[in-house]
This record gives C-alpha cells, structure tokens and sequence, in this order.
C-alpha cells in the first residue's frame, strides 16, 4: 500500500512540474462547462432574415415586428423571391420571409392568407424549429387586430387561424442531418490528423535527440520545416478527398461537378492553414504529450464553436467572436456552401482568404520561431 | 585545422564558456575535460553551430563559424552525447537517411562503412534493439557518413564498457591515422590519458592545457605521498583539515594524499603514524591526471 502511495505521489510531483498540464486540467473543463451552460443552445438567436413586403400594409408590419417574440430574426429587405433565395444561398441570410400583395386584402377578407417563409436547409435545427414553431407569430396585436369575422353571421366557416404559415426549406429539403454534420465531419477529421501528426512532428525529433543531428546537416531550417511538413500536407489531401468520397458513396453527399474547383482550393486552403497550426504546436512544445495537449484544446473548441453542431447564431454575443477564431468555422461556411447551396465562388471568397491567411500567419510565425530554436 | 579565439557563450548573463582560446592541429585528437556543467558541451555545440556564439571568433578547417556556411556543415561531424537514431528504422535505413542528408546516396559505400566499423551483421536489425555499444558504432556511421575533416564526439564512451571503448578509440586512433581531426569532450581519465593533447575546462575557463603528461606533471608545487597500509578512518577527517593538505583520494587500499611541498614528508608521516598501527611506509608517486583533475576542479571551487 506505501508503495501505492508513493508512486503516486511522485505522479502528483511531476505533474506539478508541468504547469501547462495543470493548466489545461483547470482550464480545460472549466470552459467545456462555461460553454455547455451558457454559449452553446440549440434556437437561434438573430438569425438574418431577407423579406419582401409587397403588401406595405399595417398587417404586414405587424407581422415583420412580431416574428418570435424574444428576437429570433434580424430582418432586413430586399426586392424578390429571388433575391431572398440568393441571399440565403450566399450565406449572408438563413432565412427568408415574403408577405404577398394581397396579404391584407385576402385578411379582411376572411380568406386565410399565406405568409411564406424560406429557412436554409444546412441549418437543420433552424429549419426544425421554425417548421415546429407554430406560434412562429405571437403577441396579442397579431391576432386581435386580424380577425374579421362576423360573428353573427351563422353560415361563415370560422379559420382557425387568421392567415396561415407555409415554411419552405431551401438547399437540403429533406433536412438530412447527415447532410448538415458530414461537411463539417471532413474539416474535424482533418483537424485531427493535421494538429497531430504536425503536431509531434517536431517534438518528436527533439525527444529522439534526431533534431541537433540533422542541424548540423548542411540544410537550413526552413528546408527542414519544408521537409518535415510535406509528408503530412500530402496525407491531408488524400484524407480530405477520401473522405469526401466515401460521403459521396455512402450517404449520398451532394459533390456537385461546379464545386470542383472550389474543394481543390479549400483543400490547398484548409488542410494547409492546419499544417501551419500543427507545426506551430510542435514547436512550442518541449513534449510531445504537451503537443498533443494543445491540440486537443484546439480541436474541442473548434467542433463545439465552428457551427458544426451548434449554430453561431444560437451563441451569445459575447462567444460568437471566439468561433471566428478556429479556421473550422470557415471551412463550414464553405463546405456547406459549396455542396449543398452551390453557393458562389465569389460570396465565399472572404472564408477562403481568412484561411490562406491562417495559413500564412502560423507557416511565418512557425519559421521565425524556429530560426531562434535552440535543441 | 581549429581555432578559437576568445570564444564565449553567456545564457541570461551567466558565462557558461569564458574566453576560450584553443588551437588544434589536423590529425590531432584533442580532449576537452572538465567537470560536468563546465562548458564542455556548450562548446561542443557552438562549434557544431547548434548554438550562437555570444562573442570571440573561431575557424574550422578555414571556415569562419560565424558565417554558418555549407561548406562548413560539410567538413564536420558530430556525435551527440546521445546521438539521435531513428529507432523505428533499420542501422542501414538509419546510416541511409543521415547520407541523404549530405547528397547521393552510395550504397556500396554504406556497406562499406558499416563493415568497417563491424556492425554489418545487424545491418536490417531495427536501431532501437541495438546494444549500447552497436548504437554508439552506428553513431559514430552516421558522422562520419559524408566523410568529415574534423570529428566533434561529445563523451564519446560514456556508459561503455572497457573492451567497447577501448574498440572505439582502436577506432578514434584509424581516422586520427588518416588525417582526421577529432575533438573528444570527456570527464573520463582513462580517455584524457589516450589524447594527444588535453585542455580543462572549469567553470567555462580554460585552467590548464598540454600534452597529458605535460598537464600529469603541472603539479610541481605539490608533492604526492601513498600508502597501502590499513589506517584509522579518524585519520581522513585530520588530513583534510590539516593546512598544507591538498587532496585526499582513496583508490581501494591506496590512500593518495597530495600536499603541498612545505609540509614536507617528515611532518606527514608523524601526522599519519598516529593512526596507522604498523610503522609507516609513504610513497612518493607521480601524479596522475585523476589527481589533477581533482585539484584543479577544488582550486576555483
């Protein structure tokens, strides 16, 4: 039992001796727990949403003040059916709202008129709780000020409603759940490959003592990062396509001939903005279990933050910045918008550039880390 | 072949190598000695440019190190203390990677060089399963691979056996033999005594430098007595704390004491006789370089 006892204790002693490691045992569920308790929720908040109100009416008003009570939408106007289709297929909104012309005409009439919603279908959980929501229009005004029966009148079949709400999913009709994770599955799985194979791939050296030897070879360090990174870049690709592949046989993924282009570019894009992170972890660990540290505490934040299961706009204000942080949030963006809305190259340009960024900022800081290395 | 000039290092303030200054001679194998934490590896490994000089100058083979050039990288090996195999690959996969590192690879001439050096047997065992002694042959391969000028071997023989390391210095003589130039760093007497010229280091200065009979014989204010007669261990503590006593060092039965020339071996062996029962032989032996080692290392300390 001593014995027990004091192997244990020189476990607890080394363990004292890593202060990243005690750091991460505090840190690590503390946030998982701030996040689970107040970032990560399933009903949105602030969902954009395009409309076109033809009607202009003070029934359509209160239609566009009164959607969901607790601010669920962000509204602002654009000037067809069209234009709300490509609004939510670039990405800027998730959700679309049109008030026909006869809207009022057809209310005080008595006829039951249709307000037509658009919800982005690579958002699931949106599209499920506002097909669900059937109080999607509440407050008292609403349906006080549009009933216009008669009530004395015997022979007037009364509608439940007073106008009724038709909800269209765009993209992803089915709402396919596997259609929503799968994407995103590909940017997490390659997250995971890159921060760790990259990731020990310095470390590692170092722990063999192989670093200093080949120092002293005639090459510099860049060629040496070149070198060591390369093997891990190449994985990454065939990894991304594999994967990809196996999406497209197995659960049917959409790999529209048009989104060629674009997923070569992401994969030069993402797989290398992780390369970059993954080398950069290597070489500001002394081990390689610190490395692999590290990169955990990457890849939790990422698939909680990125949109992956939770969407953005169902974060708090305060938390949606930090998802803007993990490169996974831009590769939803695109992947999602490349497979499924066949979004264009265009409105995504900004999350390709904010990756090659990611790429280019870890490759330079990793580099002029390194030059000052010493074994 | 080497020079250094005022070479010194200093990490956050603390001069760890302090005005180093060595001139080495092609075909030479030179020791630097030292106690551990001297500088001796800190040195080592400036001049295999792992490490910035912080100021002084040097030149290998006519490269200045401070430029950090090719050529230079070329015209040197270096055997880490632990020397870094790869343990998942082969001695020959190992020997072939460090090869490619400097060019094209020869097979024949790997082959070559691992008969040489008699680890051709194990030529597809994995490196990791190989005795400490294969792993330091195999090092010692991978050094030499591109065929250097000048050899840095960082303890070279540290946790060897006699018959390995007198093996490896068998070897360390052959490449001295075809006009290599070695640079041995070692806290090993036994090893100091087989260079052709030795340097101590203490505390990052360089106290003492010569061929190691020149630094055996550098004691000449001192004088040293032995004996092998049984003595009363209250005997030890009177020594060390009698002035004119230099150094105590037992050796088995041989008790070794270095003193200084004033107090004279009369003085000694009354001191002495006190606790020894039988009447008193004393010795006058030559220092050896153990004994130099020892009293240059208390001197600064």
């Amino acid at each position: 039992m001593n014995i027990v006892k004091a192997i244990a204790k020189k476990e607890f002693m080394q363990l004292k001796s890593e202060p990243r490691l005690i750091g991460f045992l505090i840190f690590m569920p503390l946030m998982m727990l701030l996040l689970f308790g107040y970032a990560l929720k399933l009903e949105p908040k602030d969902v954009k949403m395009a409309y076109v109100d033809a009607d202009k009416s003070y029934f359509s008003n209160l239609i566009k003040t009164n959607i969901w009570s607790e601010g669920y939408f962000k509204l602002y106007e654009v000037n067809s059916t069209t234009q709300i289709i490509e609004e939510i297929r670039s990405g800027r909104a998730h959700a679309g709202m049109y008030i026909a012309k006869d809207f009022s005409r057809k209310l005080t009439d008595n006829a039951q008129p249709t307000v037509h919603f658009y919800v982005d279908g690579t958002m699931p959980s949106l599209a499920t709780s506002m097909k669900n929501n059937s109080d999607a229009i509440n407050g008292s005004s609403v349906t006080n000020d549009m009933y216009f029966l008669d009530e004395d009148a015997a022979n007037v079949v009364i509608a439940q409603d007073p106008f009724v709400l038709d909800t269209e999913v765009l993209f992803n009709k089915d709402e396919k759940e596997t259609w929503f994770f799968l994407p995103a599955v590909i940017g997490v799985l390659i997250m995971q490959i890159s921060l760790i194979l990259a990731g020990i791939s310095m470390v590692r050296e170092k722990e063999a003592n192989t670093l200093e030897q080949l120092l002293v070879a005639p090459i510099s360090k860049t060629q040496l990062i070149v070198a060591k990174i390369l093997p891990y870049t190449l994985i990454g690709f065939f990894e991304f396509f594999f994967i990809l592949f196996l999406g497209y046989f197995l659960f049917e993924l959409p790999v529209p001939a048009s989104a060629a282009v674009g997923l070569l570019l992401l994969s030069v894009v993402y797989v290398g903005s992780m390369i970059a992170m993954g080398l950069f972890i290597s070489i500001i660990s002394q081990t390689q279990q610190q490395a692999m540290f590290i990169a955990i505490f990457i890849i939790i934040p990422s698939i909680l933050l990125s949109g992956m299961i939770f969407p953005i706009e169902a974060m708090p204000q305060f938390i949606r910045p930090v998802a803007y942080l993990f490169p996974l949030t831009y590769f939803n963006e695109i992947i999602r918008g490349l497979l499924i809305k066949e979004t264009l190259f265009v409105d995504l340009l900004f999350d390709y550039l904010v990756l090659f960024g990611f790429s280019i900022f870890f490759c330079i800081v990793s580099i002029l880390k390194f030059r000052k290395y010493i074994v | 072949m080497i020079q250094l000039r005022a070479l010194s290092k200093s990490f956050k303030g603390v001069k760890v190598v302090d005005g180093l200054s060595l001139d080495i001679k092609k075909g030479e194998i030179f020791g630097l000695l030292g106690p551990n934490a001297a500088g001796k590896t800190t040195t080592i490994r400036m001049l295999c440019s792992l490490l910035e000089i912080s100021s002084g100058s040097a030149t290998i083979a006519g490269y200045d190190l401070s430029k950090n050039s090719d050529a230079l990288k070329r015209t040197i090996g270096y055997v880490a203390q632990y020397f870094g195999l790869y343990k998942s690959l082969s001695v020959y996969e190992n020997l072939e990677f460090y090869s490619s590192l400097y060019g094209d690879v020869e097979k024949q001439k790997l082959l070559e060089l691992l008969k040489k050096y008699q680890i051709i047997d194990f030529k597809d065992t994995k490196a990791g399963s190989l005795s400490g002694g294969y792993k330091r042959r195999l090092s010692l391969c991978c050094a030499l691979v591109h065929n250097p000028e000048v050899i840095f071997l960082d303890e070279p023989t540290a946790g060897i056996d006699p018959s390995t390391r007198k093996a490896l210095w068998d070897i360390f003589y052959s490449l001295s033999q075809e006009g290599k130039t070695l640079f041995v760093t070692t806290h090993y007497m036994e090893e100091a005594q087989r260079c052709h010229k030795i340097a101590f280091l203490n505390h990052g200065k360089k106290v003492i430098e010569g061929t190691p009979s020149e630094v055996e014989n550098s004691l000449s204010e001192f004088c040293i007595y032995s004996t092998r007669q049984k003595f009363d261990y209250k005997l030890l503590h009177v020594l060390h704390t009698t002035s004119g006593v230099h150094l105590v060092n037992q050796f088995g039965e041989e008790l070794r004491v270095v003193i200084k020339k004033e107090l004279t071996k009369v003085k000694l062996e009354e001191l002495m006789q006190a606790y020894i029962q039988e009447n008193i032989e004393l010795k006058e032996v030559k220092a050896n370089l153990e004994d130099v080692f020892i009293a240059l290392t208390q001197d600064n300390s």
